[in-house]
């Protein structure tokens, strides 16, 4: 008998015996194993009946004696791959778990050689990467040997195939899982020149995912999504996104911005120019790298190169990650302020000032802009409600921070230079969040011709009370209402909130603080009608009360002033005392917005002998009777019919013709104020909504 | 010692067997003080016979006797006494002076007593006496052994069912005792005839015992200095021989007490039923079958230990003429047999005996060369694989790295293991020696392959 037919008859008569008596197949094998050590299958056999069995400690132990005894063997090959390809998968079943299992009962230095040796027949590249990170992420030592190589393997394949976009599975790999292993590893000895050459390839790539948009080139391109586009940051990572050639769950990346901070954290500690490696809050980077600015000439090329990087990664912090339910916060100028009589002043005298200058058309030397740039925005405060944004001061903190960064990277010609070649490289200009900032941060210096251009270019990313805001911080107030009215063109009115208190928390700050003059708003209906109606407000405001009389502006401060009555009372007495002066005063709108009982009761008042007898004319047919005498428009009995229906007024309404009698008049207005008095339920803000709706082209055209 | 002997005449048997425990303590312990080896002198053997297993010195005496009461007194005060005594080796030499066979008339009321000693050792589980009893069960002839196991076994697998457990439970307790318990029953054991075929539930809790930690058969060997003189007749140093006649004549001596009105319809089956009162229908085939499994398994460990004490070669655990005892057994089995009527079960004996004599050759556990066993073997029927043991091997080319019938890998440690866990796992043998309180899997070796063991190594995170 051969030595290959007794052990194939060993090897038959176990497996005849294996489902009926596997002890007996064992016996059988081990006595055949005595008899001939060297014959594979024997072996192999054994394994099987333990791996079938999921039997992990005996599998491995066999497993183990024949990669160390038959390490050529295809079958060896076969059950190596299953396992590693195990390993990889993020696969959850039983059997998976079990070959995971198998894995870790053999000696550390068999699956590095099983690994190593597996890697070697790998052909495709991001596979072999994945095998050998196995490899490196088990032992730490084997870092040294094949870390960097694998990275320089990495990047190569990236070139090869010629890849585009920093996003890509071989950079994920090398950014993700690759580069915390090398410079996480004390082993490792690593040149300044490389760690700057990683530094550059995490930021391309975890700016690149941040900043990948659904399009994916350019955020600036894409289609409008709602308010989830406006967000800076990219919080679109909540969306699905793919990597080519990763699976979606490896695609993800968590708190990217985090990890980039981590890899410049552990970058700054290796060249020893961010002193703690533990520190690593933005404002302590921006500490650090000022610093550095003092010794800026007698630095070497790489810090020069470095230095932008991490200032840049600080701008990022102007704007906090925001969760993905929430909207994005846009600055605007605080006009809480605008109830007060104050106000009413200091807002004239400026902007007349400022008007003085425009006219002068000296525009370089021009307006407020120059001022708040010379003050560098110091005294300027920004106003966050505490309950809309819990983390308000760690926001604004961040916000100063990225300022300081800023102004940091262009105070150096060098560091300028090195910045600009960065920002054209990582093709800056695309990034949503970077614009927003620098955009809020001109804002804040005061410089609104700018920041409107920049707006512009923003489009339709931005939110139009933005530019309306600072049309309105120019003295622009038709282009401030007109946008202003868009804004709210695109909202739905909400139900009024019962209680206000974010309003007065805003308020009582806005007492205290001085130059209060900008705040933070979250982009919902809620809190931009208020300020929609603010600004309108604040437009209407200054043209009511000049010298000339200005009816219609009047009328339309009176309507807006019932917005979070009884802030504005004593704007409204005013008005009244205005009013009263004129002796007479014309609002053919009146009876479809004011709807609040204190001013009804007012001006009802405002007619009888004791209120002065004042001539109001408040119907729509009055006043078009009496500027507009035409006997030829118009039908008789249609009285006040359309008065109290919404949306149908139009300047050349039909009206009665015969009326005009005094008696008949006072009737009609008795009888309006009766109606109206029963509408003061309605809601408000939908009435103000209305007007704002409905009167848009009057409300435009009473502006300069 | 005369005097000791008046004043504990007068006392009353009860109180004379204490006084005696305790002279003997005090004796012993003051001795062990000057001594390392302490003489048991004749007085005190004496003075122990007389009192505590009441034979009289001389005819004029009247023997006291104590009733059943006091007896089981003296059991618990002995009980007490040896858990409390905390130095082993005053329990030892004062265990030995009680229950060492004299070979005179006095060893009947010895072994009762021992037996009951150990039966309520047995019961409250009390390790010191179980400790004291394996060294006694390694000391004493095998005929004084089987004795004791056979009271064991009556008092927990034949006379109340499911106490069996109890015993059972002792393996974690004292691997030690238990280790010479197999011994000692697969001596009684032995199969030659319907009375010695093992009980189910001693066969079940036997196999179990082994299955669940193979190491277990090993523990008396691998605590034994090698160069120590066994006694004469003693039992041996493992189960081994006594587990391999179990799985190799099993199936043929189940098959010839089996009734032959109930071995019709059931031709190709192996007998499943016990003669036994107990486990009329309880399969013991699986029992043997995972028994010899486990039986190659620690031959294959034993393989290691032998290297590792650089004995391979040198010490054979299975000796040539018991094997060829055994075989002789076999071979007066099979003729009792109508052999066309067990042809199954002759081919798994065969298979069996096939594989265990291959295996312990392998294992450097059986001495003797493969034309040994040819003559040996030759009154066996034929058998492919009993063909091929005794044939050995067909010889590897020449180029191959394996020495032919060594298999150099599974049981040694290959080079390059990570050293420290398996090094730390020999470094706890000496204790074996000095205080055998084992765990139930940790103060062996572990570098040998065991279904269910992990590796001496853990994998690094």
């Amino acid at each position: 008998m051969s030595a290959q037919g007794d052990c194939e008859f060993l090897v038959k008569r176990a497996r005849e015996l294996v489902t009926d008596d596997p002890w007996a197949a064992k016996a059988w094998l081990i006595t055949a194993r005595t008899l001939y050590p060297a014959d594979f299958n024997i072996q192999y056999e054994m394994y099987t009946i333990e791996r079938n069995a999921e039997r992990t400690a005996s599998a491995g132990r066999l497993l183990y004696d024949m990669f160390v005894n038959f390490p050529d063997q295809p079958a060896v090959w076969r059950e190596i791959t299953v396992i590693t390809a195990a390993l990889r998968s993020d696969c959850q079943d039983k059997h998976a778990q079990f070959l995971r299992g198998l894995f870790e009962t053999l000696p550390g230095r068999v699956q590095c050689e099983m690994l190593l040796k597996a890697t070697e027949q790998c052909f495709n590249t991001l596979e072999k990467a994945e095998m050998l990170l196995l490899l490196l992420r088990r032992f730490p030592e084997s870092v040294v040997q094949h870390g960097v190589s694998l990275g320089e393997t990495l990047l190569d394949a990236e070139s090869i195939e010629d890849l585009e976009s920093p996003v890509n599975c071989f950079r994920k790999l090398f950014v993700c899982d690759v580069l915390p292993l090398i410079i996480n590893n004390p082993d490792m000895r690593l040149p300044a020149s490389l760690l700057y050459k990683y530094m550059h390839k995490a930021a391309e790539f975890y700016i690149g995912y941040v900043t990948r948009g659904p399009s994916a080139d350019s955020a600036l391109q894409g289609t409008q999504e709602g308010v989830g586009l406006k967000s800076p940051g990219g919080l679109r990572g909540s969306q699905r996104y793919v990597i080519d050639g990763l699976t979606e769950k490896s695609s993800l990346v968590s708190e990217p911005w985090e990890r980039l901070l981590d890899i410049l954290a552990i970058v700054g500690a290796r060249c020893e120019w961010q002193g703690d490696k533990g520190s690593r809050s933005y404002v302590e980077i921006l500490q650090r790298m000022k610093e550095l600015c003092h010794y800026l000439p007698s630095l070497e090329g790489g810090d020069t190169f470095l230095l932008p990087q991490p200032a840049l990664f600080s701008l990022r912090s102007s704007r906090p990650t925001t969760p993905p339910e929430q909207c994005p916060w846009i600055m605007l100028e605080d006009l809480a302020s605008v109830y007060s009589e104050a106000e009413l002043e200091r807002g004239s005298n400026k902007h007349a000032h400022k008007k003085r200058k425009l006219a002068d058309g000296r525009e370089k030397t021009m307006s407020s802009d120059d001022e708040d740039v010379s003050g560098k925005g110091r005294g300027r405060h920004i106003l966050v409600s505490k309950a809309e944004m819990p983390g308000w001061a760690d926001m604004l903190d961040s916000f100063r921070t990225a300022r300081e960064s800023w102004d940091l990277l262009h105070s150096h010609e060098a560091l300028e230079t090195e910045f600009n070649r960065i920002c054209a490289s990582w093709k800056t200009d695309s990034w949503l969040w970077l614009r927003i900032f620098l955009t809020d941060m001109i804002i804040y210096q005061g410089q609104y011709r700018k920041a409107l251009s920049s707006l512009h270019q923003l489009a339709s990313f931005q939110p139009p009370q933005q530019l309306a805001s600072c049309h309105y911080a120019l003295g622009e107030y038709r282009l401030a209402c007109e946008k202003v009215l868009e804004v709210v063109g695109g909202l739905v009115p909400q139900a009024p909130s019962p209680g206000k208190t974010s309003e007065e928390v805003t308020r009582t700050r806005t007492k205290f603080g001085k130059g209060a003059d900008l705040r933070l708003l979250p982009c919902t209906s809620k809190t931009i009608m208020p300020f929609c109606l603010q600004l309108l407000l604040a437009c209407f405001k200054l043209r009511a009360f000049t010298e000339n009389r200005d009816d219609l502006a009047l009328g339309h401060v009176i309507v807006l002033l019932q917005h979070d009555w009884p802030q504005g009372e004593a704007l409204f007495l005013k008005t009244v005392d205005k009013i009263c002066q004129q002796g007479s005063f014309q609002y053919e709108n009146f009876f479809n917005y004011v709807t609040n009982i204190d001013m009804l009761e007012e001006f009802a008042y405002l007619r009888t002998t004791e209120g002065g007898k004042v001539q109001l004319e408040l119907l729509p047919n009055q006043g078009i009777l009496i500027k507009n005498p035409s006997p030829a428009l118009g039908l008789v009995s249609q009285e006040f019919n359309t008065l109290l229906l919404p949306g149908v007024q139009s300047a050349d309404r039909h009206h009665t013709v015969t009326r005009g009698i005094t008696k008949g008049v006072k009737e009609d207005f008795r009888l309006a104020m009766e109606r109206q008095v029963s509408r003061c339920g309605e809601n408000l803000l939908t009435v103000l909504h209305r007007f704002c709706i409905n009167e848009k082209i009057i409300l435009v055209q009473s502006l300069p | 010692m005369s005097d000791i002997r008046h004043s504990l005449l007068r006392r009353d048997a009860l109180s004379a067997a204490k006084e005696v425990l305790y002279h003997l303590d005090i004796y012993f312990s003051s001795q062990l003080q000057n001594t390392a080896v302490p003489v048991v002198d004749k007085g005190t053997i004496e003075l122990v016979e007389e009192f505590i297993f009441h034979v009289p010195k001389d005819r004029n005496v009247q023997p006291k006797r104590m009733n059943s009461l006091q007896e089981l007194q003296l059991l618990e005060i002995m009980c007490s006494y040896f858990q409390e005594q905390s130095k082993d080796a005053v329990r030892q030499i004062i265990f030995s002076a009680l229950f060492s066979p004299q070979g005179n008339k006095a060893d009947d009321n010895r072994m009762a007593m021992l037996g009951k000693l150990v039966s309520m050792a047995v019961a409250v589980c009390r390790v010191p006496i179980l400790e004291c009893a394996a060294s006694w069960l390694q000391r004493s002839h095998a005929i004084y052994c089987v004795r004791l196991a056979k009271v064991l076994v009556d008092d927990y697998c034949s006379l109340v069912p499911g106490s069996v457990q109890t015993l059972q439970q002792i393996f974690s307790a004292s691997p030690r005792f238990c280790c010479q318990f197999i011994t000692a029953v697969t001596a009684l054991y032995d199969l030659s005839s319907e009375d010695l075929i093992p009980p189910f539930d001693l066969l079940e809790m036997v196999v179990t015992w082994i299955f669940d930690d193979p190491r277990l058969t090993l523990i008396t060997f691998l605590n034994t200095p090698i160069s120590a003189n066994l006694p004469l007749g003693c039992l041996d140093l493992t189960p081994l021989l006594g587990l391999v006649r179990w799985c190799v004549k099993s199936p043929l001596a189940y098959k010839r007490n089996i009734k032959p009105s109930l071995s019709n319809g059931h031709m190709g089956k192996l007998p499943r039923e016990m003669p036994d009162s107990e486990g009329g229908d309880r399969d013991s085939k699986p029992l043997y079958s995972k028994l010899h499994l486990s039986v190659l398994q620690v031959l294959m460990m034993l393989q290691a230990h032998l290297t590792e004490k650089n004995l391979f070669g040198r010490l054979g655990l299975l000796l040539f003429e018991n094997v060829a005892q055994l075989v002789e057994e076999l071979a007066r089995l099979v003729s009792e047999l109508n052999p066309l009527n067990a042809t199954k079960e002759t081919e798994l004996s065969l298979d069996r005996l096939a594989q265990a004599l291959q295996v312990a050759m392998a294992a450097g556990a059986l001495l003797c060369a493969r034309e040994d066993l040819r003559s040996l073997c030759s009154r066996l029927p034929h058998n492919n694989l009993l063909q091929l043991v005794m044939s050995g091997p067909v010889q590897q080319p020449p180029h191959s790295p394996y020495q032919p019938g060594f298999y150099p890998h599974i049981h040694t440690p290959p080079l390059g293991y990570p050293p420290r866990p398996a090094s730390a796992a020999h470094s706890t043998l000496p204790t074996h020696t000095a205080h055998p309180a084992h765990n139930t899997h940790s103060p062996h070796p572990t570098q040998t392959f065991l279904p269910g063991m992990n590796f001496p190594y853990r994998p690094i995170r």
